[in-house]
């Protein structure tokens, strides 16, 4: 063995025992109310997993700034331990036995259906408690877990309510309208949901496209759907399939004569940037918008969160950041109404919790989800995002064709 | 048996004493982590067969994790089976399929091998997504383990038991047929397999049954994955990524040794897991530069370190 | 009609800029045995680079597509001289291991210095797109974006297969790459030829990143989609002619677009692996290969 290879095993083994040696310390010391977050830090859902990481840090810096989280009679600090999942399911499970060990009960979700399926699954054997910011799947809530509470509306209502929207305000009021899909389960479910919204509504619904989730080429859905001129192309997509659909729409001449909407992607500032002016007109559906009605005690109203936002990150909220501010939001409420970090205690706390906040109502069904919560629904206009729907929130009129062309 | 040979079980039977009583050392986290590294141990000695011992780099080693995962959860959630039932009807159902494909891909040398092995693994993946009505499709599936259906949730230390029986499975495999007459035939192959096939292995047949032997045991890996997932993916149970990791380990730890890919799969887990812990933000960084580093310092993998001991010795004789 | 038509003419153009991004990682495997799986992390620096180039000057990514290939191909030089010639003799799991690593290093890293978020560089005329009017097949559009990056990738890949095949260096490439001990014992410095070959297929991956940039999105994630591409269509067109990435590409990008029109739209990725499995089982060299580098002599 060469002096240097002696050097870099001795190094390497002994990485390996400091590894070994620091695990399991049980700290959920007396001044600090500590949450694990297993969060996509890296891997396919970084972007959105970064933008859950600001949402919950906004989080802990408000409410320590308000002298932290009054547990009974007491002020105790708030901190958030990340964990990186690399966006995979069976990590983030992992990751939430770990937090177990370190004695952290109160979970904060990771980003992404499917993360956070599997975290639930994990949190309730342990008997921890998870508030879940963005796993909007509505089959993560028929599996009867107990422990998980969601404070985003349902994937069921991301595509009904731009559909209600459109049935409400647009004139002309278009004829038909065609969805396109991408096949991961979230994108099926609002898919399926918004076609059946749309069906009942008395649109003619044309046969739904899919094509592979993440995909950058959608060209063969848009071609196939050419010829039948829907009036309305509704995307149930993601960020990348999203910006796919209104570029390549314009490759190929596909105008719808009303316009195109699109779950999840508009809200996104990279959107706008991407697409400039083609991103003009496009319809979404967004979590939260900033004339939500309501306020709390550590964010306040709709509008002091975008301000106090824009200060700490030099850009507004979107709707993901906001989502995670209001999940962390809700386990400090909870916490608070508890008066106690005990995990069944919190949880009992979350299912009677009956707040109003900056992201509107916090209020549980028996299966975990924020069902009084409705989801606005807005449009981008020269480049900006306008809240349209529902009535009390709308900032601005919709703009109806909302296609440019 | 010869002395070395018995020394060796001997030892390997102490360490798996050993691993058995762990568990009540640990927390419940800790057992999981340790029983990711069974698995990747597990998988690296799988792979070890096909790329280290018969030098048939298969980049889609995954379609055997993912088939054997799938196979476990239709079976479970549609057909009632319980998982012991399921899980050895898996293995052989991978090894069925290893030697279908196996037929004409093995036909194929070196790169041409690898990249038509990926084809199948992410043609897997993509069938898989498609057949909803059977798979759940992108949506995953869920394998009953409540409410009196399939089989009860081995819990976290049960589940330890279960990698821990797969890993010890995998090495003794390997073990066994680095010994044995049909290894020495997967080793001349890998060396020269005209000069193989003219000192009279039948290459055919002995690369069919390298493939569906390796294909066998990580379908079993990937059976007991899905159980112990609870609700799988397509783009996880057929993530190239795994594939990546399994040859990783082995190149590591040293491809057609029995001790190297166990090394391998073992370090590598230990360090990924002690960086993501300490560094959430840039474990991933440091992680390609170890790696990187490794390479540059170790290039004959890192059994190549290792002291002098007969078997070792040995083994290495007949290495790549 | 009209709807084949056109997604023919789609996937023709989607195919040229998919052998464009194959060439490079073709031409390193073909003449050293190396697979680079690093080779996705340098389209995406590629891209970047034209990205800054457009943000901070607002220059056509045409340019930045010249740039991102210059600056690549220092990259790829340096990484080659640096770390990949010192084991370039091992096997070849080693140097897999190697750019992995890499791989890693280069996509973390640029997550971290140019953040996560999804890029395109917006340019007046990637969407415009003129209108081929036929009465016997109705229309097809033609985008230009999609055309410039189409026709820039089939000249570089074709610039390749002359640079290759008339210049000393090429040939010089060629030669190192079918006997290495021989080429040396010509008087060629492998190290270097080595080094060059990698740096003109950063250089390659780097300018069809800028193409990317231009008609499509990108984010760091994207690095090892395009290293499996590359992969599929080396091996589809076939390792041992400089023409199979272009005709791999072509092939690729027409199957996926005529998948897409006559199947549901998940089959897509499906029908390709079916067709390259089928492809190597029928004619195990790929499409265009020849036993060219089969026979090569390794260096020992």
């Amino acid at each position: 063995m060469t002096g240097a290879r002696v050097l870099a095993v001795g190094a390497a083994l002994a990485l390996v025992l400091a590894g070994c040696a620091s695990k399991g310390t049980q700290n959920q010391t007396g001044d600090t109310v500590n949450l694990g977050a297993s969060m996509s830090l890296s891997g396919a859902l970084e972007k959105e997993g970064k933008l859950t990481q600001q949402g919950y840090d906004y989080c802990v810096s408000t409410v320590n700034a308000k002298g932290g989280v009054p547990v009974g009679g007491r002020m105790l600090r708030l901190h958030v331990d990340y964990q990186d999942d690399q966006s995979q399911p069976d990590i983030a499970g992992q990751l939430v036995d770990q937090f177990n060990d370190k004695g952290y009960k109160l979970i904060l979700g990771p980003y992404g259906s499917a993360t956070t399926g599997a975290a639930m699954a994990v949190v309730e054997r342990n008997g921890q408690v998870m508030v879940d910011s963005s796993g909007a799947d509505d089959k993560l809530f028929s599996k009867g877990y107990q422990r998980t509470f969601a404070v985003l509306s349902p994937a069921s209502v991301y595509a009904a309510s731009i559909v209600n929207a459109i049935n409400e305000l647009a004139t002309p009021k278009p004829r038909s309208m065609v969805f396109l899909s991408a096949d991961d389960g979230f994108s099926k479910t609002v898919a399926a949901a918004g076609e059946a919204q749309a069906t009942s509504l008395g649109f003619t619904v044309l046969p739904t496209q899919q094509f592979p989730a993440g995909a950058t080429d959608v060209s063969s859905a848009l071609t196939k759907i050419k010829a039948s001129k829907p009036d309305v192309i509704v995307g149930s997509v993601h960020l990348a399939e999203g910006i796919a659909i209104v570029k390549q729409a314009a490759e190929l001449g596909v105008q719808p004569a009303g316009g195109f909407a699109e779950t999840v992607a508009p809200p996104t500032p990279d959107f706008v940037a991407t697409l400039g002016a083609k991103a003009n007109g496009v319809l979404s559906s967004s979590q939260w918008v900033p004339e939500v009605k309501g306020s709390d005690a550590f964010v306040g109203a709709a509008a002091d969160y975008r301000n106090g936002f824009r200060a700490a990150f030099g850009q507004d909220p979107e709707y993901h950041n906001a989502e995670a501010t209001a999940a962390c939001l809700a386990m400090v409420l909870a916490v608070r109404n508890a008066g106690s970090i005990d995990a069944d205690k919190v949880r009992d706390a979350l299912a009677r919790l009956d707040e109003q906040s900056f992201f509107g109502p916090l209020k549980f069904n028996n299966r975990g989800e924020n069902v009084t919560k409705p989801m606005s629904v807005v449009q981008i206009q020269n480049g900006k995002l306008v809240t349209v729907w529902p009535a009390d929130q709308a900032a601005g009129r919709l703009v109806w064709p909302g296609a440019s062309g | 048996m010869s002395r070395p040979v018995v020394v060796w079980a001997l030892a390997g039977a102490v360490v798996v004493v050993g691993m058995v009583l762990l568990p009540s050392q640990l927390y419940t986290g800790q057992v999981r982590v340790v029983t990711a590294v069974l698995m990747f141990v597990a998988l690296a000695q799988a792979w070890n067969i096909i790329g280290g011992l018969t030098g048939y780099a298969c980049f889609g080693q995954v379609a055997f994790f993912g088939i054997g995962g799938y196979a476990t959860a239709v079976l479970m959630e549609h057909a009632n089976w319980s998982f012991w039932a399921a899980l050895p009807v898996c293995a052989l159902g991978c090894a069925v399929f290893a030697a279908l494909i196996g037929l004409p891909l093995l036909r194929l040398r070196g790169h041409y091998f690898a990249i038509a092995t990926l084809g199948v693994a992410e043609g897997m993946r993509e069938v898989v997504t498609n057949l909803g009505w059977l798979t759940g499709g992108g949506a995953g599936i869920t394998v009953p383990t409540v409410g009196g259906r399939g089989t009860a949730w081995l819990g976290n230390d049960g589940f330890y038991l279960l990698f821990l029986a797969l890993a010890a499975l995998a090495v003794a495999v390997v073990a066994l047929i680095a010994r044995s007459r049909f290894g020495y035939g997967l080793r001349a192959i890998n060396q020269d397999e005209d000069a193989a096939a003219a000192a009279g292995v039948n290459t055919t047949r002995a690369k069919v049954a390298a493939l569906a032997i390796s294909a066998a045991l990580t379908g079993l890996v990937g059976s007991a994955y899905a159980f112990q997932q609870v609700t799988i993916y397509p783009q996880r149970l057929f993530d190239v990524e795994i594939t990546v990791i399994m040859i990783v380990m082995v190149v590591i730890g040293g491809a057609g040794t029995v001790l190297g890919p166990l090394i391998g799969a073992v370090g590598l887990q230990f360090v990924s897991e002690y960086l993501r812990q300490h560094y959430p933000q840039e474990h991933i960084l440091v992680l390609g530069a170890v790696i990187i580093l490794v390479v540059l310092l170790f290039p004959s993998g890192l059994a190549g370190v290792r002291g002098r001991s007969g078997v070792l010795d040995t083994i290495r004789a007949y290495r790549l | 009609m009209s709807a084949l038509a056109q997604a023919t003419v789609y996937g023709l153009l989607q195919g040229g800029l998919l052998a464009m991004i194959a060439v490079g990682f073709s031409l390193v495997w073909g003449v050293m045995n190396v697979i680079n799986l690093a080779h996705g992390a340098y389209v995406l620096l590629g891209a970047y680079t034209a990205w800054e180039l457009h943000a901070a000057w607002g220059l056509d990514p045409l340019i930045g597509a010249v740039a991102g290939g210059l600056l690549m191909f220092g990259v790829g030089y340096a990484v080659q001289r640096l770390l990949v010639n010192k084991i370039v003799n091992a096997p070849i799991f080693l140097t897999l291991l190697l750019t992995f690593g890499l791989q890693l290093v280069l996509v973390q890293g640029m997550a971290v210095v140019f953040s996560a978020d999804y890029r395109s560089i917006a340019t007046s005329y990637a969407s415009q797109a003129f209108t081929l009017q036929s009465l016997a097949i109705g229309d097809v559009r033609v985008p230009y974006g999609r055309l410039l990056a189409f026709g820039l990738a089939v000249l570089a890949t074709a610039a390749l297969v002359v640079f290759a095949q008339r210049s000393r260096t090429g040939i010089a490439i060629l030669a190192t790459g079918m006997d290495r001990t021989a080429a040396r014992l010509m008087g060629i410095n492998a190290r270097h030829v080595y080094a060059l070959t990698a740096g003109i297929a950063a250089a390659l991956a780097g300018a069809a990143g800028a193409l990317v940039g231009l008609v499509g999105t990108f984010s760091p994630p994207d690095a090892a989609r395009f290293t499996l591409l590359s992969f599929v269509i080396s091996v589809l067109g076939g390792l041992g002619n400089m023409y199979g990435a272009l005709l791999g590409g072509l092939v690729l990008g027409v199957v996926q677009a005529w998948a897409g029109q006559y199947l549901p739209g998940t089959w897509v990725n499906a029908v390709a692996f079916a067709v390259l499995v089928g492809v190597l089982i029928v004619r195990p060299a790929g499409l265009a290969g020849r036993a060219f580098y089969e026979a090569r002599v390794e260096a020992t």
